[in-house]
């Protein structure tokens, strides 16, 4: 069985799988491995910092000759979490709802799904100005803020599987056995809605991450330690790109391949689960 | 309609000839041989209507002669029209004869028309294309022709989408557009499967119609012997592939000697009834192409098949009438059949099932 | 019509959502006014007080709300607390918008120009090696974060190759602006391209494989006129569909790309006006931006009349 799956999600699936085991693993031991010192200043006698990317400095430094390489593995942290934590609430907050507007219809179904639109019509990153703006820019408020931002789509999709699997024979059985609502959407419902918003998640996380490097750019990311969206920033104007480019497209270069991964993962899954395309 | 039509271009005799044409599809389970070695001749004025049950390369066939087929197919064998040899190494670049020499009127109206174009427009589409009309030429022409189709009101219909007329109005457009250039060949594939059966016979009227008006040759496809009965000079019945019996319409009717033509001819829809609902569909189900049967393709469905039908294919052979070919080694009148026959009729054998 | 009025309703919600945030997550006085909120310096009290009367904070919150939305119906945006000449918002945005305008609209049609023949030439060869070549390429696009993009782009060709210039002047004639322009919008119009080609290329292989197309190719039309004259049209739908909801991600993603090439529109306006805490200018321009969404996309509903004759009355 493993295999017939291995054949058909294709090798690239698990080189995208394996890159993403790799650098949360990075990203969760950052403290304990043997890199450098994220704050530390590296500067050499002579020299002016920014240093070019070297053997003791990998990414090479920035213009506090701060080590880039950790610097990048340390602004995983953050970006990770981020991504993590938004799309953990956006499946949480997004599938409840959509599930059981999917299941109740009527009118909360047809209240819910107006709040959906409303909530797709904004431009999202304009809702997420708007909240960061109003609020402190810690971790945590970042991370729901996207989160917040999720649940429009993740629950338009838990909502359009529920409608799709509501009048299967199988639900329509449970029903008729008597089970009751909760125990229908929990037993019958979850487990087949959790296949397609598997693969969105995984979207999903990759929207989070290139999200919070946008607001970096507005100035709004996480006001404390590294992000890849900051750590991208301070390499971003002309003068650095031009003297120093190391600094921005060591993290760029990483932030990419993490984005492409989730995507691609995301995109395996997705056709393997012949989900159909719901954009995000 | 003679000013339009180009130079070299047979007035009379011969215009097709098709020698063992083989049409085979790479698929991914393996090549498809959709027609298989069919030789065939065609007169100008002459029509022929080419039967066979569904899946039984008619389509195909007449794709592979106006080599309108997808990239996966294959041709080989001869076809020569007019004196153009189209399979040769000098093969004339068929977009220019297509529309001008020959064209088709496809099965189904519905969605043979582009939906966002003018019905004038897709008239006249051909005209400017091949003669070089101006717009208001060929508009005027396209009005013309739809006249010539018994369309009412011509200079509205003209100006309107394919949403906004019926089936057989559709279908009439659409000769309309397959006649634009005055063709000589004109290739039409089950034009009226997808019509009311009073609208179908008008269809099939208007075709023969404008074959006489115009001299013109007519390859007439479809399933149903009842309809090529009428309107055609010639029948080639086919089966998984192949040719299995050829013969002047009259000689057809009156001399059949396949076993396949018979049973296509019980199976033939009564008017009074719906179409597609057939008295006696033939049982069984027809040859799986990837894996044709060694011997008589019809062999697992026939009622007189016996050991030597499914050990070797029948060759091609000709009858008592000249222009009369079928491939059947126990074909109707013969003393196999006849022996067959009588044991049915006295119920001591149904079937095939021996 | 109908669409219309959920358009209208919509706008409305949006209003709401926004007005809410202001006035409900923490003191509207201060998400006005910022830190001087609090003080009691004289000029601070001044201004405390001409923000209660300009935003009607000693009404009830629905008078509020009804009140702030009529202003900005009429136009009026208020004033901008945070810079100390206090220019009315609308001035502000009337200087701003034209410039941010002008990058969206020149994106939407770069990376129209891009996707539409970029389409035709990958469903014309569809599943050979040049296809499989762009569904890498557009899958790479796709995934490639905009200031990602901004910066590789500003790095080659504003850098290393000098072809565009990385300053914009607003005093600089209309063409040399427009070039200047150039970049940014081709940052944000790579990735759009991208998502349109791979939707339209989809759809166009679908037509492509409809009996009209057959019928047409048996008309002795040319394969490339098949493809302009009958596979694209009917094949527009879900990309212009797309093209219109996409508008509000690429508003978005433009704050970014202006403030990254330093193109002095909306988006950095939004983004000084937050360092500053300056709340009416941000919630001016979050509302222009949302009404500008939703026209979009009725008119994109104005478009399918015009591509489909069967959706005409
Ligand atoms: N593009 C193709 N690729 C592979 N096989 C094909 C292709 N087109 C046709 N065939 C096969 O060729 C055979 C003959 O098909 P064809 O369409 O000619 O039948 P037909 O006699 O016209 O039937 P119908 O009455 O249903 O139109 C079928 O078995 C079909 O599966
Ligand atoms: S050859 Fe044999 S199987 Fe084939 S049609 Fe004739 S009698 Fe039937
Ligand atoms: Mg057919």
């Amino acid at each position: 069985m493993s295999d017939t799956i291995n054949r058909r999600l294709g090798p690239l699936f698990w080189i995208a799988v394996g890159w993403l085991v790799l650098i949360s693993l990075l990203a969760l031991l950052a403290p304990w491995l043997p890199i450098k010192d994220p704050d530390a200043y590296y500067l050499v006698r002579g020299e002016r910092p920014p240093y070019a990317p070297s053997a003791t400095h990998w990414f090479g430094t920035d213009q506090d000759a701060r080590d880039m390489f950790a610097r990048t593995i340390f602004g995983a942290r953050v970006s990770l979490v981020i991504g993590f934590v938004a799309i953990a609430f956006g499946m949480l907050v997004g599938g409840t709802t959509g599930v059981v507007a999917g299941y109740l219809r009527g009118r909360t179904d047809r209240i819910v799904s107006f709040v959906f639109i409303v909530f797709l019509s904004f431009p999202s990153l304009v809702l997420a100005i708007l909240i960061t703006a109003l609020l402190d820019r810690g971790l945590v408020t970042i991370a729901l803020t996207l989160g917040v931002l999720a649940v429009a789509p993740v629950g338009r999709l838990a909502r359009a599987t529920t409608l799709s699997f509501a009048e299967r024979e199988f639900v329509t059985a449970a029903r008729a056995i008597g089970a009751g609502d909760r125990r229908i959407i929990i037993r019958e419902l979850l487990p087949n809605v959790v296949i397609p918003m598997g693969a969105l998640a995984l979207l999903g996380m990759a929207v989070a991450i290139v999200a919070e490097g946008g607001l970096a750019f507005l100035g709004l990311s996480v006001e404390k330690g590294p992000t890849w969206g900051k750590l991208i920033l301070i390499g971003a104007g002309s003068r650095e790109l031009e003297k120093s480019p190391w600094i921005a497209f060591g993290p760029i270069i990483i932030l990419f391949i993490t984005v492409l991964s989730l995507n691609y993962a995301g995109d395996r899954v997705r056709s393997y689960f012949d989900v159909r395309e719901i954009g995000l | 309609m003679t000013s339009l039509q180009t130079d070299g271009r047979v007035a009379d005799g011969r215009l097709l000839t098709v020698e063992d044409l083989r049409t085979t599809f790479a698929t991914e389970r393996g090549p498809v041989c959709a027609v298989d070695g069919v030789s065939l001749t065609l007169d100008r004025g002459q029509a022929l209507g080419i039967v066979g049950e569904s899946g039984s390369g008619k389509t195909v066939l007449s794709r592979s002669i106006m080599g309108l087929l997808p990239s996966t197919a294959r041709r080989e064998g001869s076809i020569r029209f007019g004196d153009q040899d189209l399979l040769g190494p000098n093969a004339p670049d068929m977009s220019r004869l297509w529309g001008r020499e020959m064209s088709m009127v496809f099965q189904n109206p519905m969605v043979s028309l582009n939906p966002v174009m003018r019905i004038g427009e897709q008239i006249a589409e051909p005209l400017r294309i091949h003669l070089g009309m101006s717009r208001r030429d060929a508009k005027a022409t396209a009005i013309r022709l739809l006249r010539d189709v018994r369309i009412p009101e011509p200079d509205r219909r003209v100006d309107q989408y394919p949403h906004e007329l019926s089936g057989g109005m559709r279908q009439r457009v659409m000769i309309a557009i397959a006649l634009a250039c005055g063709p000589t060949l004109l290739f039409a594939d089950e034009p009226t499967t997808a019509l009311d059966v009073t609208v179908q016979a008008q269809i099939l009227e208007l075709i023969a119609e404008q074959r006489a008006e115009r001299n013109m040759s007519v390859v007439l496809v479809t399933h149903d012997l009842g309809v090529v009965a009428g309107h055609t000079d010639v029948i080639a019945v086919m089966y998984g592939g192949r040719l299995v019996e050829i013969a002047p319409t009259k000689v057809l009717f009156s001399q059949m000697r396949m076993p396949y033509t018979e049973a296509l001819l019980q199976s033939i829809p009564r008017l009074d009834q719906k179409s597609h609902t057939r008295l006696n569909a033939i049982p069984g189900r027809p040859p799986d192409l990837h894996d044709p049967p060694r011997g008589c393709a019809f062999a697992p469905r026939c009622a007189f098949a016996r050991d030597r039908c499914r050990e070797e294919a029948p060759p091609l052979a000709t009858a008592e009438n000249p222009d009369h070919k079928f491939a059947c080694w126990y074909p109707v009148g013969s003393p196999e059949y006849h022996e067959t026959k009588e044991r049915i009729s006295a119920g001591l054998e149904i079937g095939s099932t021996s | 019509m109908q669409r219309l009025a959920a358009s209208v309703m919509l706008i409305l919600a949006v209003s709401m959502l926004t007005f809410g945030a202001m006035n409900l997550l923490g003191d509207p006085l201060f998400n006005i006014l910022g830190p001087a909120a609090a003080d009691t310096k004289p000029e601070s009290l001044a201004k405390v007080a001409a923000a209660k009367e300009l935003y009607y904070l000693d009404r009830p919150l629905p008078e509020r709300y009804v009140r702030w939305l009529g202003d900005m119906v009429t136009g009026d945006f208020g004033v901008q607390f945070g810079s100390t000449g206090q220019p009315p918002v609308s001035e502000l945005v009337k200087e701003r918008f034209p410039r941010s305008l002008t990058l969206l609209v020149m994106a939407q049609l770069l990376a129209a120009m891009i996707a539409i023949p970029w389409a035709l030439i990958s469903a014309a060869r569809a599943n050979k090696p040049a296809d499989r070549i762009s569904t890498v390429n557009s899958f790479l696009l796709i995934a490639m974060p905009n200031f990602a993009l901004a910066v590789i782009l500003k790095y080659v060709f504003g850098i290393k190759l000098g072809w565009f210039p990385l300053t914009f002047k607003a005093t600089d004639p209309w063409l040399t602006r427009v070039y200047q322009t150039f970049l940014p919008a081709l940052t944000i119009a790579l990735p759009a391209a991208a998502v349109y080609q791979r939707l339209l290329r989809t759809d166009l292989i679908t037509t492509l494989q409809e009996d009209f197309i057959l019928m047409a190719r048996s008309k002795g039309v040319g394969r490339q006129r098949v493809l302009f004259k009958h596979a694209l049209r009917p094949s527009l739908f879900s990309f212009i569909t797309v093209f219109g909801i996409n508008t509000g991600t690429l508003i978005g993603g433009s704050l970014i790309v202006e403030n990254i090439f330093r193109i002095p529109g909306l988006g950095s306006a939004i983004v000084e006006a937050i360092l500053r805490e300056d709340f009416p200018v941000v919630l001016a321009i979050v509302m222009i931006i949302t009404t500008a969404f939703v026209l979009v996309n009725v008119l994109v509903d104005a478009v399918y009349t015009l591509i489909d004759p069967r959706v005409r009355r």
